[in-house]
């Protein structure tokens, strides 16, 4: 077990601003409060060598909850272990095993050569000049970083600068990874890159990853196990797969046709979108293929797919939910 | 340790590099102010000219050595939050500050002392009459401001856990230091008053006290009474940082950056 | 051009800028308090000063603190008018957004001046003043009608030369990208106005009198306000006003040149 968290809760105490010259005046002297809850009875595990999918609207605590595993903030009570650390004790043991990724904000010096920040890291984390020269060998080839070494940051693309910030992230050979939204911005074919070097090198490296994201995608290729926060309570632990049958027990099937019949669909399933020529159609797990079979057999139909719901419906599904 | 600094000062140089236009810039702008000064003062003071030609010189020189910026860096990396970057390495983030003072004012000295020499050359009232004694006791003196000056700068940065208009902060504590560290005059033309303030007070030993040595106007007993002040203050500010630090990580864990 | 229409568009960016700063109006404290302070810390340098003489130049304390009134008003409509759009200037020019603006039916140059307006500056405007009764009142002397009008010209004449010398340090950002803020080199020179020039000596007194004239800018209006103005002086000023003006336009027509050229 890496990674244990029991009981976590984080609370904020928030300045209530309010508009008007008097009331600016006021809050001077006096200052009214609110106590915002942002995490609350938040308890999970992590295994060495999982890739854990981090899920949530905006606001509902995964960054906090993140920023408490690295260390940045206090919990408010409760407990957290991290490779056998308490995170907030910031000891240098325990930043030498762990680094956080955060996608909007860059560990690497602007106006300077990404390879400047590496030599700097590894002055700073002690990584000794052979294990130095290996990982960044293997970091250079995994991630193509070879072209972009010696330029500086501030002229690299964001997607360019997002493979060095991994790289300079990883350099001390990090037992546990937090990503927060590794990819945010960059175009789906970094994305792809990006999802593609982290299964590889956590497969590679029995790394613990600890990962949130907006994309759905990331998820679905990354990660086997979710987790899904919303008002800082954890509503979600488990298989991505057993989420998808649980909260969308259903098939989409989209019909084509030459021309759409002028009819009732619904003794064939809920109807999700109908325009020019395409029905969509929503329909019991079960019952998915002998409803092809019948639309098929009753109607010229041109073409037919079956598929599962999109990862974000289901998404959005658990997000409007108490407990899943 | 050592090798850490190694890499730091490595860096800070390069990064200095890429700015260097703007470095120059910045280091020619701080001129003007003390050379206005150096004109109202001969102007009033007309047969002293040749003392207040080395002294403003030497204002300029010395604020350069001991100039501090970490208020506003430490400002802007708080409230932008790009503090925790330094925050999840395992290195104490007062040495990138540190490391960065000794790169930029090893510049400032690199230009500035031939710059001096050679003027020095040419115009007379520019010649130092220092023993070696002296000289020393200058650098020395020089080191212990801009120490000082770094500390009160860390500490004011530091304020940026708690309120958002630290650098209007330090730009008050900055325009009391003008009068009291021997800018805007030569702390002996001050009201008897504020001469005595300025004494006892940290400001002097920030640009004025190194003055004075390599000028001779302070020696034995004041002198050991100046540094044993300055020495008092570095302690007062080292424990300031400190608990500033306990505490800002503290407010910096319980509400997020 | 048509003045009332450039009337208009400039109440229309004041307008604009009032209801922006509305937006931040808690600032407002900390700006008075800031503006005042600035002052005060003025009047102490004075004074210390002249606690060690009682002539700076030639001029007497009173005379002084007219002056520095001066000094303080036209730096409060610099930082009111012109400074805000400094580096707005910069960063159209980067980011190539500059041709916006030179496809509004509006002359360029008026716009990148004055777009952005930050208000509570014009606190120092009235501190100016103010600093400028006070010095009247320590030298106990009360202006002439004539003295105030004169004042008046010669100041008008002091705002049209300040923008021409702002307008062609700003028109230098199309060459000079890479500094952010080009302000402080005005700043450095127009410090020196700060005091009599005749306190200067050798170059540096030739240079600010002649060639970039900052102690014509402030010392002519605060003698006229004092009595002691002579209509030559007025004439020369209002000349030279209008000869910066007429050098700061044809500069930035003829960086426009350059930058149309270079860009399309």
């Amino acid at each position: 077990m890496v990674i244990r968290v029991s009981h976590l809760h984080k609370s904020f105490r928030v300045h209530r601003r309010e508009a008007g010259w008097l009331e600016a005046a006021r809050s001077l002297w006096r200052r009214d409060y609110r106590v915002i809850e942002a995490v609350k009875d938040v308890s999970f595990t992590i295994e060495k060598g999982e890739i854990v999918g981090f899920l949530g609207p905006n606001g509902a605590g995964k960054t906090t909850t993140m920023k408490m595993l690295a260390g940045l903030l206090h919990p408010t009570s409760g407990e957290i272990t991290v490779g056998g650390f308490v995170p907030f004790e910031q000891k240098p043991e325990f930043k030498k095993m762990m680094s956080l990724v955060m996608g909007q904000k860059s560990q690497l010096i602007w106006d300077i050569p990404p390879m400047e920040t590496f030599l700097v890291n590894k002055a700073i984390y002690d990584i000794d000049d052979r294990a130095f020269r290996q990982t960044l060998e293997e970091l250079t080839e995994l991630l193509d970083l070879a072209p972009l070494l010696d330029k500086p940051t501030r002229s690299l693309s964001l997607g360019q600068r997002m493979r060095c910030e991994l790289a300079a992230a990883l350099l001390h050979r990090p037992q546990v990874l937090f990503l927060d939204e590794p990819t945010i911005g960059l175009d789906v074919h970094t994305q792809e890159n990006v999802r593609r070097f982290i299964v590889d090198y956590n497969r590679e490296h029995e790394t613990t990853i600890l990962l949130t994201s907006h994309y759905m995608g990331d998820v679905a290729a990354l990660c086997d196990r979710v987790m899904i926060i919303n008002y800082g309570r954890l509503i979600y632990d488990g298989e991505l797969s057993v989420l998808t049958e649980k909260l969308a027990p259903y098939k989409r099937l989209e019909v084509r046709f030459s021309r759409v019949p002028d009819m009732d669909w619904g003794e064939y399933g809920e109807v999700a979108e109908i325009e020019e020529g395409t029905v969509v159609l929503r329909v019991a797990r079960e019952k998915a293929a002998g409803t092809a079979a019948r639309l098929l057999e009753r109607f010229d139909v041109r073409d037919i797919n079956i598929e599962d719901p999109p990862l974000e419906e289901v998404i959005t599904r658990a997000f409007q939910e108490e407990r899943v | 340790m050592i090798r850490k600094y190694i890499a730091l000062l490595r860096m800070k140089y390069i990064e200095m590099l890429a700015y260097r236009l703007a470095t120059f810039v910045w280091m020619t702008g701080a001129i003007t102010q003390p050379l206005i000064t150096m004109f109202v003062w001969m102007n009033i003071h007309p047969e002293e000219s040749d003392s207040f030609v080395f002294y403003f010189m030497a204002v300029i020189f010395v604020e350069r050595m001991t100039s501090a910026w970490d208020v506003w860096e430490l400002d802007r990396e708080i409230r932008e939050g790009t503090f925790s970057n330094l925050l999840l390495r395992p290195l104490h983030p007062i040495h990138w500050a540190i490391a960065e003072n000794i790169v930029y004012k090893w510049l400032f000295a690199v230009i500035l002392a031939p710059v001096w020499l050679v003027g020095a050359v040419f115009w007379p009232p520019l010649r130092p009459h220092m023993t070696a004694g002296q000289a020393v006791l200058f650098l020395a003196a020089v080191v212990l401001g801009a120490a000082l000056r770094f500390l009160l700068s860390y500490s004011c940065g530091l304020l940026a856990f708690w309120v958002t208009k630290v650098a209007a902060v330090y730009g008050v504590i900055d325009v009391i230091s003008l009068f009291l560290s021997g800018r805007i005059a030569p702390l002996e033309m001050l009201p008897p008053a504020l001469r005595e303030w300025s004494e006892w007070l940290p400001f002097r030993y920030m640009i004025s006290f190194p003055i004075e040595i390599a000028t001779g106007a302070v020696d034995g007993g004041e002198l050991a009474r100046g540094f044993a002040v300055a020495a008092g203050w570095m302690a007062v500010f080292v424990a300031g940082v400190q608990w500033l630090w306990k505490a800002g990580m503290r407010k910096n864990q319980a509400v997020g950056g | 051009m048509n003045m009332r229409r450039y009337g208009r568009v400039f109440r229309e960016f004041f307008r604009a800028c009032l209801v922006e700063e509305m937006e931040y109006r808690s600032e407002f404290f900390g700006n008075f308090i800031a503006s005042f302070f600035g002052v005060g810390i003025a009047l102490l340098t004075v004074h210390i000063f002249f606690y060690q003489t009682d002539r700076l130049g030639g001029w007497t304390y009173g005379e002084v603190l007219v002056l520095l009134g001066v000094f303080n008003t036209l730096r409060g409509f610099i930082d009111f008018a012109l400074r805000p759009n400094m580096p707005r200037l910069l960063e159209h020019v980067r980011r190539g957004t500059l041709d916006y603006i030179l496809t509004k039916p509006v002359d360029s140059m008026f716009y990148v001046s004055f777009r952005h307006l930050v208000f509570w500056r014009l606190i120092d405007v009235a501190l100016g003043l103010g600093v400028i009764g006070y010095g009247l009142y320590v030298e106990r002397y009360v202006p002439s009608a004539a003295d105030v009008l004169m004042f008046f010209v010669v100041m008008t004449a002091s705002l049209l030369l300040i923008y021409s010398l702002w307008m062609m340090l700003m028109t230098t950002s199309f060459w000079v990208v890479r500094i952010d803020d080009l302000s402080f080199i005005f700043d450095s020179f127009f410090d020196t106005a700060r005091f009599p020039g005749s306190m200067y000596r050798g170059a540096v007194r030739f240079v600010i009198t002649y060639v970039l004239p900052a102690v014509l800018i402030t010392n002519t209006p605060a003698l006229a306000l004092l009595g002691k103005w002579s209509m030559a002086a007025v004439l020369a000023a209002l000349a030279v006003a209008m000869l910066f003006l007429w050098a700061s336009r044809r500069f930035w027509r003829f960086a426009l040149r350059f930058y149309t050229g270079a860009g399309g």
